[in-house]
């Protein structure tokens, strides 16, 4: 039992990171007011740039980059409809996905079902890192998820300390009141939905590079559909969504460890729970006023100065 | 960044400004759409053939397309009726599967006698009404946003569907995870021409009849008034609560069918692909059909029959059908960017002047 | 004189809003600023912060000429206004909200500094509110405190305060009055624009009263002034006589709204409202704007429900009857904002105009052909002439001028099943030409014997149109035993004091 929760705990790092890179990225995006739909297509085509390029001989840091950059090469066009011409979020998130995943579906054909050498867990804490059943989950994980978690904080810090944090969500939550303050409402959408679209594509990059070390088509299976939710599970909050990416991802994590001993379980109604927990704080937000102002305000709304 | 350019809100586009930009933004998407194709190795001089010649004009090609179009008939009606009352179903095949395990189960438990087939159909509406009913509930009662109570009821109806298929629908005999074989009496009538079936006539019944309903009854009246203004509807003593939710379930209901009819027209049996892609589909055809059902054959045939091509293309040309879906996604980004066009008017400030 | 304002005039195509305004203001005083609603204050405020520039007329700060020549300009020139909308990130605290306007200054100060600056602000005005926690949560009172250390933070010598007791309650608006002296007494020059006696007297050191564009009343010592040079100079001048209608009759009550009372989200918007409309009358409901008239008016037609009272139109009790239902026994409604409560601005002309009709099921109870919507409509275009649709009923609505907008609406609401008509503000935004025929209908309306409930703004149309007069000031509905005040009488219950 114990190797069973200590394998468990020392997997699900590795099926949190992905969950809340991405979820980071969206938040950026939604705390800038702009409702990015196309997520799932973004990971994707971050997934097949990273397995090309490492494919290519490029080192996973490098592949991971090029997957990142992939991410916002693909998102620009959504960023010019939606920031510049105005144009309803909704679908264009939802074209912005079918682009990115149409596109890695046909560009990453020859990539597909080769495995490559990915990246490699550090080890470190020295003695600590033998602790019984939290050992291997605290000190034996890949530098991702460390520099996932640090990341997170950070952006919770930007986003609540700083002058620059301030001025992004004033724009999220009423851009009329940032633009009379003299914010640039359109550059901090576009600086925020492309560091938005650098994180989802890292995020897919690292399905493939830092997890698989293999890419097959539809390999992000709906991940990025769960950190939509994620984010509002986490009701915009960084920090919140380092505690929702590790309940879902340990979710994720835990289905095949109990397949893999034997147990009997709903295998897939067990996978729903991210889907209806996420439901349930939507719920529980809207009955509470508090949780309500947690979701930007203006979020998938167009501004224009005339509205001021 | 954009201080020299000041955007206002137009109040009106006349009727040639609205066309212009409407067939402006698709010809844009078409023609960068055929890029992507002759970049992905499709040789120019057979684009013709491909995408026009063997999806509409040979008998077979048009069969493959006409089927192809059918539930996504229902998909764009799901997208429309919903979005006229500016509420966004993302959610179309959550509903559809919904509709295809309802349909499913009617089969495979023999329920109905003679009335079966019949029936099969009604279980699939009832079951996408059920599946969009919780978004629509939580929208009116507790202000949800609906776009991710459709898209998270979505994901769930997936899950549940691969539950059955490795459960209770799974078929004993077969390896891969589909529902056994529907008997003949489960299944739509076909026309000898190609997998052409019985539910097109549905699918051309749903539209007229949508197509009535909204243009020329006091319901399609009122909705007009709901889904442009609420609160003027309200004052003119509309009932705007239960049009939204009498044109939401039924949007639920048309996505519901088409997932019945894939079971019963085509398929006959339930498997993981179905209906794969039916909210973008449904959403890019109701987009180019400007939610309006009349125009929606016209479009679903157009969007089948890029898909049937792209089918051939894989085979003739190695090239991915993930280069259809590029295509679709932008047709739909220059189209929804075209309405910038109608919707605001650019103005150049000149400087040195406040 | 910390701002004088000499001859500034402003027209909008044509219409002179601002004729040659004199104003002055020193430091360390309050200048009380009455007029009634469209009277210039906000077009003087909204020069004076640079959104408009005037067409003629010169603005002194410290006796030196300066040029207002947009908001951040005005920002510079230590103008600072509190507007009746704060302009707060309502899930922001006060304390971010506060750093966000601080980002906007042309040089932005260190966040400690600006953190100082607020702690030593809040100290030394007085403007003790809690900074820590969502603006959401505060009172509107509260709100209203931080908008006004928002413009000392950004520097702010001349205070600019729009109707700031129009959206507070008594004891409230008690409190912002002494904050407004001490604020004064710190060195502060404000204007405080006000529709309530009271507060000029209680407040303000001097007083100007705008009417139409002119100052009928300028910079003169508040105790110089009586109540009644007030209310005369807001209102006008020459008493004219009250009903001017010939032939006006009035039949039996048709209308009986009694001890109506309007809530919403905890705050009063009318409170135990009496009032009856008779067969073939027009009765002018006067009264600034934003004191319930809108409430009042959606809830006699069903849209808010009644905390309290009774409407009885023709003896039918309808307290708890849907809108549908006040509709089919007679009510209709022409609302005071055409495009967000009358018209479905993307719907066509044809529809606009048949949504009375087919929801009676007059044209039709089954199937509505759109061919009988569309002759419907010509038949109304052509009754009503309503210009514009040269294009044809197919077009949308909101291609249509406001004019031939409120045409559309009248064509609509007076119907031959009308019996009583809400005419809020029927005249708002048109022009002459426009107004003369809106008035022409609803007296037209009145003696086919429908009764006609005008609420508006404008006591002129007021005057001219109704049989008898009430006047509602904060909720409450009162006038002269007769039923006809006169236009002091009007003004003083308008001010609230009678």
């Amino acid at each position: 039992m114990t190797i069973a929760v200590t394998a468990w705990l020392g997997a699900m790092p590795g099926f949190m990171a992905p969950l809340l890179l991405a979820a980071l990225g969206l938040l950026l995006c939604e705390r800038a007011g702009v409702l990015n739909l196309g997520v799932e297509g973004v990971m994707a085509l971050g997934a097949m740039v990273g397995a090309a390029m490492s494919l290519a001989g490029w080192s996973p840091w490098a592949a991971m980059g090029a997957g990142a950059l992939g991410g916002l090469a693909v998102s620009l066009p959504f960023m010019v409809a939606v920031i510049v011409f105005r144009a309803p979020q909704i679908s264009a998130g939802l074209a912005l996905a079918a682009i990115a995943l149409g596109a890695s579906a046909a560009l990453g054909r020859g990539a597909s079902h080769k495995p490559f050498p990915g990246l490699e867990n550090m080890t470190w804490g020295g003695d600590w890192a033998a602790l019984p059943v939290v050992g291997r989950m605290l000190f034996q994980q890949d530098a991702v998820v460390y520099l996932t978690l640090i990341l997170a904080g950070l952006m919770a810090l930007w986003l609540m300390r700083t002058r620059a944090g301030l001025r992004l969500r004033a724009v999220g939550e009423d851009p009329a009141t940032a633009d009379a303050s003299g914010v640039d409402v359109q550059l901090y959408q576009f600086g925020a939905v492309a560091v938005g679209s650098l994180l989802i594509g890292l995020a897919g990059a690292y399905l493939s590079v830092g997890g698989s070390n293999i890419w097959t088509e539809g390999m992000v299976a709906g991940r990025g559909w769960i950190a939509l939710a994620l984010v509002v599970f986490a009701q915009w909050s960084p920090i919140r969504a380092i505690g929702g990416a590790v309940l879902f991802g340990g979710a994720e994590a835990l289905i095949p460890r109990l397949q893999a001993m034997g147990v009997e379980v709903p295998v897939y109604l067990l996978s729903m729970l991210p889907y209806a927990l996420t439901i349930g704080v939507l719920v529980l937000m809207a009955l509470s006023k508090r949780a309500r102002q947690a979701e930007p305000g203006f979020l998938g709304r167009a501004y224009i100065r005339q509205d001021r | 960044m954009l201080e020299s350019v000041t955007l206002e809100r137009r109040s009106g586009a006349g009727p040639v400004l609205n066309a212009a930009s409407f067939v402006g933004a698709l010809a844009l998407g078409v023609a960068l759409s055929l890029a992507v194709l002759v970049a992905a190795g499709v040789p120019t001089k057979a684009l013709f053939e491909e995408l026009v010649v063997q999806v509409f004009l040979s008998p077979a090609g048009l069969a493959r397309t006409v089927t192809m179009a059918t539930p996504m008939m229902f998909g764009a009606l799901a997208a429309a009726l919903c979005l006229r009352l500016k509420f966004w179903n993302i959610g179309i095949e959550g509903q559809l599967w919904l509709g295809a395990i309802c349909a499913t189960a009617v089969a495979l438990y023999d329920i109905g006698g003679p009335l079966r087939l019949p029936l099969m159909m009604v279980a699939a509406m009832v079951g996408g009404a059920l599946w969009i009913l919780p978004s629509v509930l939580l929208k009116t009662w507790l202000g949800v946003s609906e776009v991710i109570v459709t898209l998270l009821m979505s994901n769930i109806a997936y899950l549940l569907l691969q539950h059955l298929l490795f459960g209770a629908f799974g078929d004993p005999t077969f390896n891969f995870p589909t529902s056994p074989v529907f008997d003949d009496a489960e299944r739509l009538a076909r026309f000898g021409w190609g997998d052409v079936n019985a539910g097109v006539a549905l699918a051309l019944v749903a539209v007229a009849v949508a197509a009535l309903t909204l243009g020329a009854t006091r319901f399609g009246f009122a909705a007009r008034f709901v889904g442009d203004n609420p609160r003027a509807a309200l004052a003119l003593g509309f009932p705007a609560l239960r049009v939204l939710l009498v044109s939401v379930l039924a949007g639920g209901a048309m996505a519901g069918l088409a997932g019945g009819v894939i079971v019963a027209g085509t398929e006959f049996r339930l498997t993981q692909a179905v209906g794969l892609n039916m909210t973008f589909n449904g959403i890019v055809i109701a987009a180019l059909a400007r939610n309006t059902p009349a125009w929606i054959p016209v479009w679903a045939v157009f969007i089948a029959g890029l898909n049937v091509a792209g089918a051939s293309l894989k085979v003739f040309y190695g090239v991915s059908e993930g280069i259809v879906l590029v295509a679709q996604g932008v047709i739909l980004l220059a189209l929804v960017t075209g309405t910038f066009v109608t919707t605001y008017r650019v103005r150049f400030a000149r400087r040195g002047l406040a | 004189m910390a701002l004088r304002i000499g001859g500034a005039s402003k027209s909008f195509s044509d219409h002179k809003v601002l004729d040659a305004v004199d104003f002055d203001l020193a430091a360390g005083e309050v200048h009380a600023l009455l007029g009634e609603n469209g009277a210039g204050k906000s077009t003087l405020m909204n020069i004076l912060s640079g959104i408009y520039t005037a067409d003629a007329g010169r603005i002194e700060i410290d006796g030196a000429p300066v040029s207002v020549s947009g908001p951040a300009a005005a920002v510079a020139l230590g103008i600072g206004m509190v507007h009746q909308h704060f302009k707060l990130v309502q899930p922001f605290t006060g304390r971010e909200n506060l750093h966000l306007a601080a980002s906007g200054l042309p040089v932005v100060p260190p966040r400690a500094t600006v953190d100082a600056q607020i702690s030593e602000l809040v100290i030394r005005s007085g403007l003790d509110v809690a900074l820590d926690v969502p603006v959401a949560r505060l009172s509107v009172a509260e709100q209203q405190r931080i908008e006004i250390l928002k413009t000392l933070l950004l520097g702010a010598r001349i205070l600019v305060l729009d109707e700031p007791t129009a959206v507070l309650t008594d004891a409230e608006a008690d409190g912002l009055l002494s904050l407004v002296r001490d604020l004064a007494a710190q060195g502060h020059a404000i204007i405080f624009i006000t529709h309530k006696l009271r507060e000029v007297i209680s407040a303000g050191d001097r007083v100007s009263v705008l009417r139409r564009g002119r100052m009928v009343l300028a910079n003169r010592a508040v105790e110089d002034v009586t109540r009644d040079d007030l209310s005369s100079a807001m209102i006008g001048g020459q008493d004219v006589a009250v009903t001017k209608r010939a032939g006006a009759r009035s039949g039996a009550d048709l209308l009986s709204v009694s001890g109506a009372t309007v809530m919403d989200g905890g705050a009063t918007f009318v409170s135990g409202a009496n009032l009856t409309v008779r067969a073939g009358e027009i009765h002018g409901l006067a009264g600034v704007g934003g004191n319930g008239q809108r409430e009042l008016a959606e809830a006699v037609l069903g849209m808010r429900p009644l905390a309290d009272g009774r409407v009885v139109l023709e003896g039918h009790d309808l307290k708890a009857a849907s809108v549908a239902a006040r509709r089919g026994v007679g009510m209709r409604y022409i609302p005071a904002d055409r495009s967000a409560d009358a018209l479905a601005s993307n719907v066509t002309l044809a529809d606009n105009l048949a949504a009375t009709a087919v929801r009676t099921g007059a044209l039709g109870r089954g199937l509505v052909w759109p061919g009988r919507i569309r002759a419907h409509a010509g038949s109304l275009i052509e009754a009503f002439g309503i210009a514009g649709a040269s294009g044809g009923a197919r077009r949308p609505v909101r291609l249509l001028s406001g004019g031939n907008a409120q045409k559309v609406i009248l064509a609509r609401e007076i119907d031959g099943d009308a019996r009583l008509i809400i005419a809020h503000s029927p005249t708002r935004g048109l022009d002459v030409a426009a107004c003369a025929y809106v008035h022409d209908r609803l007296i037209e309306a009145a003696s086919r014997g429908a009764g006609v409930l005008l609420i508006s703004e404008d006591l002129e149309e007021i005057l001219a149109l109704s049989d008898r007069i009430s006047v509602i000031s904060r909720g409450r509905i009162a006038s002269t035993a007769d039923g006809r005040p006169d236009r002091a009488q009007i003004g003083d219950l308008m001010l609230g004091h009678a």
